[in-house]
């Protein structure tokens, strides 16, 4: 059963059209990877699945829930769904641990004790115990990043979204990110990783869609793609990016 | 007193009008006198007055004084009815009575053609007149005909000004018009103009008070002084007044008043400025503390007002960034004086309900600051990065959740700064209410120095206060800000 399914998915800011009608199955526990040129619509996308940004057409379905209804929660939908940005998007004026709490708490998920045992659990996880009472401006990029990681898992998602998670990071620090991601993965999360990484695509990603002006161009396995490329846009994209 | 200063005249022409349209001072005019004994016996009438025009009004150890004040007090007394005295500048009075704020006006006013239109006049009970005074030291200026070529100063819109201005041509000389006697006489001692003219009670009393002049020519005759109450309210009342003032006539009372203030004043032995420290303190104290109350009121209000429509600039319904805009346009592009007239002269004649002046002055001062809140409001939640409001939604907390515990956090700590400011101006800003009458720090000097013509004292005084207050303050807040906000 797909946990993920968009039909005929546009989005326009005004009048530009950015997204030129998508569609995606995506099964429980599949790794999928974006690629594409900037400009290509991948964010957009991804931003449609938890409805950041809104839908113009189309249906999107997420665990059972259609965005598309308008009157379909979306906080709740958006505690299945976690979200990491490229820019981290931590609560500066927060301690790190504060910052994992928030949201069990807010949500009443949580009594604040279990919550701050989860919190402990999920940084020890990201490898990042000795943080907890860090302010985000004491740490480094990817020390943020793994933050924000498990400030999403905190919530207990069935789906984690990666906006381009390593693109602003220094190159030494992307691979403490990926390797956290990778461990994920591993665990048989579902996940949409937008990435510019083909590296990290190729390795983990049950399969890779390209994406160029707003249309799924072609997709596969990694193999397949990256070995095999059918359609000359993919083919010109990999040349000179691999 | 001739004044009739192109405010007033344009405030009350623009009141009448309003007044008329929704029928407020059409009361019956032609009311019959009544029985002024029975009538008025045990009442009380809230009456308005100047706020210093010495002799006639003036404070003397925080108590109002002067003839009018005796007068009114006296004929209340002969008459068996109380008064309230409302000490309120002679614009803000005139308009007071307009808007039935007040139940009559004393204020060294001359019965004139123009005021009888809006006002029922009493019997005269002064006859006025213009004089001429030099600088003490001055032996060349000894008649009209010294000044030719000179300057002279006269208070706007007065009987010494139109009389200067008739024989100008004649002496060859300049007329300056200022607001107020205190200023005139500090011009002429200062030399910028080398005389004055002045109503002949208020320049004999100031030379009395060692203002530093002396009159040099007689008293020109001019006009005659009037009680006066709204037209067609109140005829017991100023039936009362003019029985109550033929009684005085009858007993000596009346001349002895005018005796106390003109014939024989005590002249005031000159204290030094510490003298004028110490005596002054306790008006200024008291002016102090209701500025602070004023301020302290009107921020607390503006930060609930500015909370409010800040979060309508930023809401996603239309209507309600409709509301905030054209509350923050109105308030930001309408001068806070005319705030500050309008609901306390102009609000009771729409609504016939009157407003005190407490209430009127936090009414403008909140509805000021809380548009400019609502811009810093505004500002600060715009200032946070979009990125965390998304970060917060994303993990499935609500609009209000992600405001309360991730945008406003943020945003307060960037408000911060510009909140402390605009407590700042408020309190500043507190002074424009000396203008309808608010007895706070700046009213309180106006009312010091035009009774002692010490101005250049006093304001350094008040303007001593003010720094010293308002650095306090930032200095406290600036703590609390990093305190809180690290």
């Amino acid at each position: 059963m797909s946990k993920i399914s968009v039909k005929g998915l546009r989005k326009s800011f005004g009048s530009n059209e950015v997204l030129k009608g998508l569609d995606v199955e995506i099964t429980e526990g599949e790794v999928v990877c974006v690629i594409g040129p900037s400009g290509s619509g991948k964010s957009t996308f991804l931003r449609c699945l938890n409805k950041l940004d809104e839908l113009s057409a189309g249906t999107v379905i997420v665990d059972g829930f259609n965005l598309s209804d308008k009157t379909v929660d979306l906080n709740e939908v958006r505690q299945h769904i976690g979200m990491v940005f490229q820019h981290f998007n931590l609560f500066p004026h927060m301690t790190v641990l504060q910052n994992i709490m928030l949201a069990p708490t807010e949500l009443k998920r949580e009594s604040k004790a279990d919550a701050r045992a989860t919190a402990l659990k999920l940084l020890d996880r990201v490898g990042l115990a000795d943080k907890a009472t860090a302010r985000p401006a004491q740490l480094s990029g990817g020390q943020k990043q793994r933050v924000a990681i498990a400030r999403s898992l905190a919530v207990n998602p069935d789906i984690m979204l990666f906006d381009e998670a390593t693109s602003a990071l220094d190159p030494e620090m992307v691979g403490e990110v990926l390797q956290v991601i990778r461990d994920l993965a591993a665990e048989g999360m579902t996940m949409v990783v937008v990435t510019h990484e083909m590296g990290f695509a190729r390795e983990v990603a049950d399969r890779v869609i390209f994406m160029a002006d707003g249309v799924i161009v072609e997709e596969g396995t990694p193999a397949q793609l990256f070995g095999n490329p059918q359609q000359e846009r993919t083919q010109d994209f990999l040349s000179k990016v691999l | 007193m001739f004044r009739a200063g192109k405010l007033s005249v344009a405030v009350m022409a623009l009141l009448a009008l309003g007044g008329g349209f929704l029928g407020v001072s059409a009361a019956a005019a032609s009311q019959p006198l009544a029985q002024p004994q029975a009538a008025v016996t045990g009442e009380t009438y809230v009456i308005g007055t100047d706020t210093t025009f010495a002799p006639f009004e003036y404070r003397k150890d925080g108590e109002l004084t002067g003839i009018d004040m005796d007068l009114i007090r006296g004929i209340a007394k002969s008459q068996g009815f109380t008064v309230e005295i409302k000490s309120l500048g002679f614009d803000a009075a005139l308009q007071a009575l307009q808007s039935n704020q007040v139940d009559g006006v004393i204020a060294g006013m001359s019965i004139t053609d123009e005021r009888e239109l809006i006002f029922d006049f009493s019997d005269p009970y002064f006859d006025s007149g213009v004089q001429m005074a030099v600088a003490e030291d001055n032996t060349e200026i000894t008649g009209y005909s010294d000044l030719a070529g000179e300057t002279v100063v006269a208070k706007r819109g007065s009987e010494g000004e139109t009389f200067a201005n008739s024989i100008k041509d004649e002496y060859d000389f300049t007329v300056k018009a200022l607001a107020d006697s205190a200023t005139m006489y500090d011009d002429v001692k200062a030399g910028n103009s080398v005389a004055v003219f002045d109503d002949y009670p208020v320049l004999a009393y100031g030379i009395n008070q060692n203002n530093g002049l002396k009159s040099v020519t007689e008293k020109e005759q001019g006009s005659s002084y009037g009680f006066a109450v709204n037209k067609g309210q109140n005829p017991e009342l100023l039936a009362a007044f003019n029985t109550g003032l033929a009684d005085l006539k009858d007993n000596g009372e009346y001349q002895a008043i005018l005796d106390t203030y003109l014939e024989q004043p005590a002249p005031a032995a000159a204290s030094g400025f510490f003298g004028l420290l110490s005596d002054s303190m306790p008006a200024l104290m008291k002016g102090l503390g209701l500025t602070l109350l004023a301020t302290g009121l009107s921020i607390l209000i503006a930060l609930v007002l500015g909370v409010l429509f800040g979060f309508f600039t930023v809401s996603e319904s239309r209507v309600l960034r409709g509301i905030a805009s054209v509350y923050v346009s109105i308030f930001r592009g309408t001068p806070l004086l005319v705030q500050a007239f309008f609901f306390y002269f102009g609000l009771p004649q729409l609504t016939g309900q009157s407003i005190d002046v407490l209430t009127a002055g936090v009414l403008t001062l909140s509805l000021n600051a809380g548009a400019y809140m609502t811009e810093i409001v505004r500002g600060g939640i715009q200032s946070v990065d979009p990125g965390q409001t998304e970060a917060g939604r994303s993990l499935g907390l609500g609009y209000v959740t992600t405001m309360r515990r991730v945008v406003l956090p943020q945003a307060v700590k960037i408000m911060t700064p510009s909140f402390i400011n605009q407590f700042v101006m408020t309190l500043k800003d507190t002074s424009l209410l000396a203008v309808i009458g608010f007895a706070e720090l700046t009213y309180q000097g106006q009312q010091i120095y035009a009774a002692n013509f010490r101005t250049g004292e006093t304001l350094l005084i008040v303007a001593a206060l003010y720094f010293i207050v308002i650095n306090l303050l930032t200095m406290l807040s600036n703590k609390l800000d990093k305190r809180f906000n690290k």
